[in-house]
């Protein structure tokens, strides 16, 4: 069965539907869904999301903070200050984050939010949700991953904050795009699937798809594992040189997921010359990927992430290079976190379509219909693309990011921190909680 | 020019027994490497998508309120007048509410959760969890255990899916046991496209730590014993009222198809007439006489550790002998004893839950026992099979890692044939089941083989990720995993509040 683009009365109709439902279940005027949720996005962290997106406000009465995962995040909370010892709120609570720390003749980058949009490929999700995270993070002066799947002619508008991702099946990668980047990504590996590639399933990879990637239309795309060229950090290095060479004032930046010897691959990513060491933990998401590899292969990016931090002190170049973490980052508190145990910032995914209006059923990969998402979200069908409106969602993360950096600094100032940077590897402000007082 | 290479009778031709030219050298080496290439044949599992003959509970229920139904067709009638396709359009693309009467008549069984149609109309739709479907399994096998083999039964493929990780921090057993992965290592320059060159045989028996030779350069002393078996995984005996007749057909005709083995109480091996080199006869320590009944049998395997009865035993058979070994108390003695005794094949057992009379979990145990042959030098002198708590896909590996060279499939193998459980999901001896009235050889044979296949392909992926080309290289590889446990440590160390293994 073929689908056609919906009329304009239908995407009304249908989009109304979706978003005043959603804001009826957000606002409480409907409870949760009972099937709505997991251990890890539970249904408060959901509509929470959902809250915050189209209210650009914290929600009262519903856990914006935590899941039930009990470790991790979950389990970790700040040591506050009393509250007569903390700063005001005010936009003077210092939230950027700058990206270059190498001191070179590369781009300055700083960004307004410690936070950037994670690679998520044209095919994978819709050229609507595509844009809108662009044009969302362009306006928070942020960045967003191409993810592995080309540059849509269209992203040219975001140019200056969109990066280019390059890779291990190189699909849609060309100078052009390279050279228009402020940032170039390498991904090495993915969280969720570590060591085993990327697969576009056949019904995802249409013609337009296709068109981008090179390939055959509604043919399985296989990005292999890992890069066929890169046996070595030596040849790693040969790599970002070979960006270099491209594209001289980029940033390099490195996405690796969380193996054992994660410390030993950030030390050889900076010595190759990365600006930006990307660690993608275990529980991260995926539009597609084995069930086996998400839980069991590699480890959750809170753990990682002290273990890369300290081994790159150690080695007297931790404020050389920036750390970003990604993979289970869900809400601000899990950023602050992560920023307490040593990264510098974080990368969202996840987060981003939950605000748009994921409920995390995990039919991504198409699932049974073979369509993709029925919310419009990780699909290129051209009826349920629609069900997202670039408008809509570009205010939608507006909003999110605006409730996220509101709470970032209400964390700051109860911790009396002037700003988001102080806050790094300050595991002393953090406290190992009860399970108890976890849920 | 023609230039005299060698004769090709290197090559294991011997009708060409004069020199050859360079090009006759390249065209015979062609040839030769062709017929060689032509006769390798890849191992693989063939699986057929099969249908279920009793399925599982929904996963969830769908609830319409007809009223609110029909009021909200009326209003879009009214107002959507004439539009059809608006009119008609329904929140749910895996046709829950396109039967012949709509979303009057919802099906349930075809829902996957997005929840579009409760937030779309929250006001008339509802999704609940099913309880018929969360009640299935115990607090070990999970129904997300169950689910999970139910579909790489059904398919014989690997479950994949979208989105991440939805589950617990960790956890107990198997679950704070992490694998590791490689950033650039692969198994084959076909990077992980090359799994299919990964080897996932396993030998069974026994080999010398060495080999000796004399001065003619023959073979002396021990050779090894044993044979291959080309997944690391074997079937165990039924356990509870599972072993029927029925069942043992079944599970001899898997075995012989994937080329593993199925353990069976000797006296059914007997009465049934299945002697056979695939089945493992487990007889009892009491009549180890018995062994001589099995000619066809590669490995036999004692009930329990008696070294009168092993004695007896190898006096009457030439196959390899195993011995059952169960976790209770006294095992690290038994085990020593029927290793020093050359027992050939132990083969582990906990319980259901994966436990040891002492609480402790498998993974440790299984270590333990790997720990004490590598601690006497003599690991691949004793092959170490086990069972008990392998209900997942990615248990095997783990398994495997914690020392074993394979394990033995029990309950995973009711779920497969989509039975149900009534009874003890912990004794093995407690366990009650039925299986489907209308299954059939063919179906369970199919099913089988399907969970088989995906097992062996998710273990693929895990060696692949890691880099390592076979799975007998990751027995006992302790360094390739990880224990949450002791990384949570590391990494939150310090941090008020945080004990090993965190506050209860």
């Amino acid at each position: 069965m073929t689908f056609s683009k919906p009329s304009q009365a239908l995407i009304d109709k249908t989009t109304g539907l979706l978003q005043s439902g959603m804001n009826a279940r957000a606002f409480g005027e409907y409870g949760a869904p009972e099937a709505l949720g997991d251990a890890r996005w539970t249904d408060e962290l959901i509509l929470s999301t959902w809250y915050m997106a189209e209210t650009g406000k914290l929600p009262e009465g519903l856990n914006h903070k935590t899941g039930k995962s009990d470790g991790g995040f979950d389990r970790l909370d700040f040591r506050y200050l009393p509250e007569s010892e903390w700063l005001e709120h005010s936009e003077a609570l210092d939230t950027t984050l700058d990206l270059n720390r190498r001191g070179d003749a590369k781009r300055r980058i700083s960004i307004d939010i410690p936070w950037y949009g994670g690679g998520m490929s044209y095919g994978s999700v819709s050229l609507n949700v595509m844009m809108s995270r662009a044009r969302a993070y362009a306006k928070w002066n942020s960045y967003m991953s191409t993810g592995e799947g080309g540059y849509p002619i269209e992203l040219m508008e975001c140019k200056e904050n969109v990066i280019t991702q390059v890779a291990t099946g190189y699909f849609g990668v060309e100078e052009e795009t390279i050279q228009a980047a402020p940032i170039i990504e390498f991904k090495y590996a993915q969280g969720a699937k570590p060591g085993l590639g990327g697969h576009l399933l056949a019904a995802k990879a249409g013609e337009e798809v296709a068109k981008l990637r090179g390939s055959v239309p509604f043919v399985s795309l296989f990005s292999p594992f890992p890069f066929h060229s890169t046996y070595s950090v030596e040849d790693h290095s040969k790599h970002l040189d070979w960006v270099e060479t491209i594209n001289p004032t980029a940033l390099l930046a490195v996405k690796v997921s969380t193996p054992h010897d994660v410390d030993m691959v950030a030390i050889g990513s900076y010595y190759a010359g990365a600006h930006i060491i990307h660690l993608d933990g275990s529980y991260g998401g995926t539009g597609a990927a084995p069930e086996i590899a998400k839980k069991n292969i590699a480890m959750p990016i809170e753990l990682a992430i002290p273990k890369v931090h300290k081994f790159l002190e150690k080695e007297g170049v931790r404020d050389r290079v920036t750390l970003i973490a990604s993979g289970g980052v869900r809400t601000t508190d899990d950023i602050a976190k992560a920023i307490a145990l040593g990264a510098d910032g974080c990368v969202l995914g996840t987060t981003d379509l939950v605000g748009l209006g994921c409920t995390r059923c995990s039919n991504c990969e198409g699932g049974p219909s073979g369509r993709g998402c029925p919310w419009g979200l990780t699909t290129t069908d051209v009826e349920l693309q629609e069900w997202v409106q670039p408008d809509w969602a570009v205010q939608r993360l507006d909003n999110l990011y605006s409730a996220m950096q509101y709470r970032l600094r209400d964390i700051l100032r109860q911790l009396g921190l002037s700003s988001v940077t102080e806050l790094r590897g300050r595991t002393d402000l953090l406290r190992y909680i009860g399970k108890e007082e976890a849920e | 020019m023609s230039v005299v290479l060698e004769s090709s009778g290197h090559l294991g031709e011997s009708d060409v027994s004069s020199a050859l030219t360079y090009e006759e050298f390249g065209a015979e080496s062609a040839r030769l490497g062709r017929q060689i290439a032509d006769r390798y044949q890849r191992y693989e599992i063939e699986t057929t998508e099969v249908d279920d003959v009793d399925p599982l509970p929904h996963r969830f229920l769908v609830e319409v309120g007809k009223i609110g139904l029909a009021k909200f067709i009326i209003k879009e009638m009214i107002h959507y007048r004439g539009q059809v396709d608006i009119i008609l359009s329904r929140p749910c693309t895996y046709g829950v509410f396109s039967g012949p009467v709509g979303g009057f008549v919802p099906r349930p069984k075809l829902c996957v959760g997005c929840l579009r149609c409760t937030v779309q109309h929250p006001e008339f739709v509802s999704v609940l969890p099913n309880p018929d479907r969360l009640n299935l399994g115990d607090s070990y096998t999970t129904h997300g255990h169950i689910a999970a083999i139910d579909e790489e039964a059904k398919k014989g493929m690997v479950p994949v899916r979208g989105q991440g990780y939805r589950g617990r921090f960790g956890g107990p057993g198997f679950d704070g046991m992490l694998t590791d992965m490689s950033e650039i290592v692969r198994p084959s320059r076909d990077g992980i496209h090359g799994r299919e060159l990964i080897g996932t045989s396993v030998d069974i028996g026994t080999k010398p730590m060495n080999l000796s030779f004399d001065s003619s350069g023959n073979l002396v002393g021990s050779s090894p014993r044993m044979f291959s078996i080309q997944v690391p995984f074997i079937f165990d005996v039924p356990p509870g009222d599972l072993g029927t007749r029925q069942m043992a057909r079944i599970l001899d005709s898997t075995s012989k198809r994937i080329d593993t083995l199925i353990c069976l109480p000797a006296a059914n091996v007997l009465d049934w007439e299945m002697d056979s080199a695939n089945i493992v006869p487990v007889v009892p320590k009491s009549l180890p006489e018995m062994v001589s009944e099995f000619e066809a049998a590669r490995l036999i395997e004692l009930d329990g550790w008696d070294i009168a009865a092993l004695e007896i035993a190898r006096a009457a058979t030439n196959a390899l002998l195993g011995v059952r070994i169960s976790f209770t108390d006294g095992w690290q003695e038994r085990f020593s004893q029927a290793v020093n005794h050359g027992v050939e094949v132990i083969h582990l057992n906990a319980d259901l839950h994966g436990r040891g009379s002492d609480g402790r979990f498998v993974s440790d145990l299984f270590k333990e026992a790997h720990m004490m042959l590598i601690d006497q030098g003599r690991r691949d002198v004793v092959t170490l099979i086990g069972s008990g708590g392998i209900v997942g896909a990615d248990h095997v590996p783990k398994a495997v890692i914690s020392g074993l060279d394979a394990v033995a499939l029990d309950l995973p193998v009711l779920f497969a044939l989509q039975g149900r459980s009534h009874g003890s999901m912990t004794d093995r001896g407690e366990v009650r089941g039925t299986l489907p009235r209308k299954m059939t050889d063919e179906w369970a044979e199919q099913r089988l083989a399907n969970l088989c296949a995906s097992w062996r392909d998710q273990l693929l992926e895990i060696l692949g990720a890691m880099g390592i080309r076979e799975v007998r290289r990751l027995r006992g590889e302790f360094g390739r995993s990880m224990i949450v446990r002791q990384l949570e440590d590391e990494a939150f160390a310090g941090i008020e509040g945080y004990v090993s293994g965190g506050p209860a």
